[in-house]
């Protein structure tokens, strides 16, 4: 879902509108094992990310998230500073699979002209979590995007075109290393990897990712009392990555936003801040920030949410 | 333009502080503190190994098991919560020679959520 979340503007036809972002990810398949909800596998917490997509299938609401991004000049238009107010809301349907929906509201302020606001396209999503091995911490998932064209509004760029991008998403956590590198163990990985086919003219694009974090909760809680006072020891710093590489149709070059910053996780909710920062001149020459709030709807409605709908976990 | 770029982050402020005063207490149960610490070195062997959860647990669900490097249990299997404080999981140990040993847990707090995790530590006697 966090693919089709843009975090940077590219002009077209005058008006601003912003252009998908991506993750690349190698998949480590390996034997099914037992589920856990909320991002688990084993021991290991895997946060919600915020500029890539986590290979988690499970309920989950972000509301909202808020970016501010500059995109340089092109085709002629000018630059043009986007904030983004987005939301995503992800439920399990049956074990291991979830369905979801995501939204942006954007202002756009393209230098010397007026402002302009509206939905960009809605986005829904599906994900199966097909591999899991707890003892290794690892994960594999499939899955689709979805971005439904029409469905936002023309005066900030919305696409009339759907798009449809299979995906694979990934994670693995480093816990089971030996102790002689046990401050190494709290690193994890998570990595998106999905192409692009629009129904229009528009190019296939790749979009891929990468999160890579160190957990200072594992850290504290499962490899060393470093005796880290809160709210420290619930931070969880990251970079991201976060990229889109058109394949054919002249689309140009890759794209995209390096993020790093920082994760914190209390009892209901993870709040989150990056910088986005431009990989090229392509993708900007200013760095834009996104913050984010994931509500652990599990945890505060357990009645609720937590579980899927049709079946039950293991 | 400056009240529309305020906009999203007020929102976002509300809904912080929405959540944070919720007054209902479940949550996942994570490890807050143990005795002895997460890879801590002790140099008497320890009668019991105490783990204190953010959350409170449920007794039948929850448990604790340690074992030696080799991989053999050492605990005495009475893992049961403190008497007054509901978020406190202990078992008893038998006397542990020098070595390294990992403790095993799986919780599951009062609102059902399941977690586990382990650490380690070692009984090091002081050199004299």
């Amino acid at each position: 879902m966090k693919n089709k979340k843009k975090k940077f503007a590219v002009l077209k036809n005058g008006r601003g509108w912003l252009a998908a972002s991506g993750a690349v990810f190698t998949a480590m398949g390996m034997s099914a094992n037992s589920a856990c909800a909320h991002g688990f596998v084993g021991d290991y917490f895997f946060p919600p990310t915020i500029t890539t997509d986590d290979p988690f299938a499970t309920d989950e609401l972000k509301l909202p998230s808020v970016s501010y991004f500059k995109s340089p000049a092109a085709g002629g238009g000018p630059a043009t500073g986007t904030t983004d107010v987005g939301f995503e809301f992800d439920k399990e349907i049956f074990p291991k699979f979830a369905l979801g929906i995501s939204g942006d509201y954007l202002f756009q302020k393209p230098d010397g002209q007026q402002q302009l606001t509206g939905w960009d396209d809605f986005v829904m999503s599906a994900k199966y979590q097909l591999w899991q091995n707890d003892p290794h911490q690892a994960i594999f998932s499939v899955g689709a995007l979805w971005r439904i064209g029409g469905s936002g509004s023309s005066q900030v760029g919305a696409d009339s075109a759907s798009v449809f991008t299979p995906t694979i998403y990934g994670g693995k956590a480093f816990g089971d290393l030996p102790d002689s590198l046990k401050y190494v163990k709290p690193i994890a990985v998570t990595g998106t990897l999905g192409v692009d086919l629009p129904t229009s003219a528009e190019p296939n694009n790749l979009q891929w990712g990468i999160a890579l974090e160190y957990s200072l909760p594992y850290l504290q809680e499962q490899v060393q009392d470093i005796g880290l006072p809160r709210p420290f020891r619930d931070m969880i710093p990251l970079v991201e990555f976060s990229m889109s590489s058109p394949l054919n149709r002249g689309g140009g070059q890759t794209t995209g936003t390096i993020n790093p910053g920082v994760l914190y996780e209390t009892k209901y909710f993870q709040i989150g801040a990056e910088a986005l920062i431009p990989v090229n001149s392509a993708s900007g020459h200013n760095v834009g920030a996104i913050a984010q709030l994931e509500i652990f709807i599990d945890d505060i409605w357990p009645k609720t949410f937590g579980f899927p709908l049709i079946g039950r976990d293991n | 333009m400056k009240m529309i770029k305020t906009i999203p982050y007020r929102l976002m402020l509300a809904a912080i502080l929405f959540f944070a005063i919720q007054s209902q207490a479940w949550a996942h149960a994570f490890l807050d503190h143990a005795e002895p610490k997460v890879g801590g070195t002790v140099t008497n062997s320890p009668s019991v190994i105490k783990i204190w959860f953010t959350q409170e647990l449920e007794p039948a669900f929850s448990n604790i098991e340690v074992r030696d490097a080799r991989g053999n249990e050492v605990d005495k299997r009475d893992a049961h919560l403190g008497d007054k404080d509901k978020t406190l999981l202990i078992v008893s140990m038998a006397q542990l020679p020098d070595g390294t040993y990992t403790v095993n847990w799986h919780v599951t707090s009062v609102d059902t959520h399941r977690t586990q995790g382990h650490f380690e530590f070692t009984v090091k006697a002081a050199q004299k």
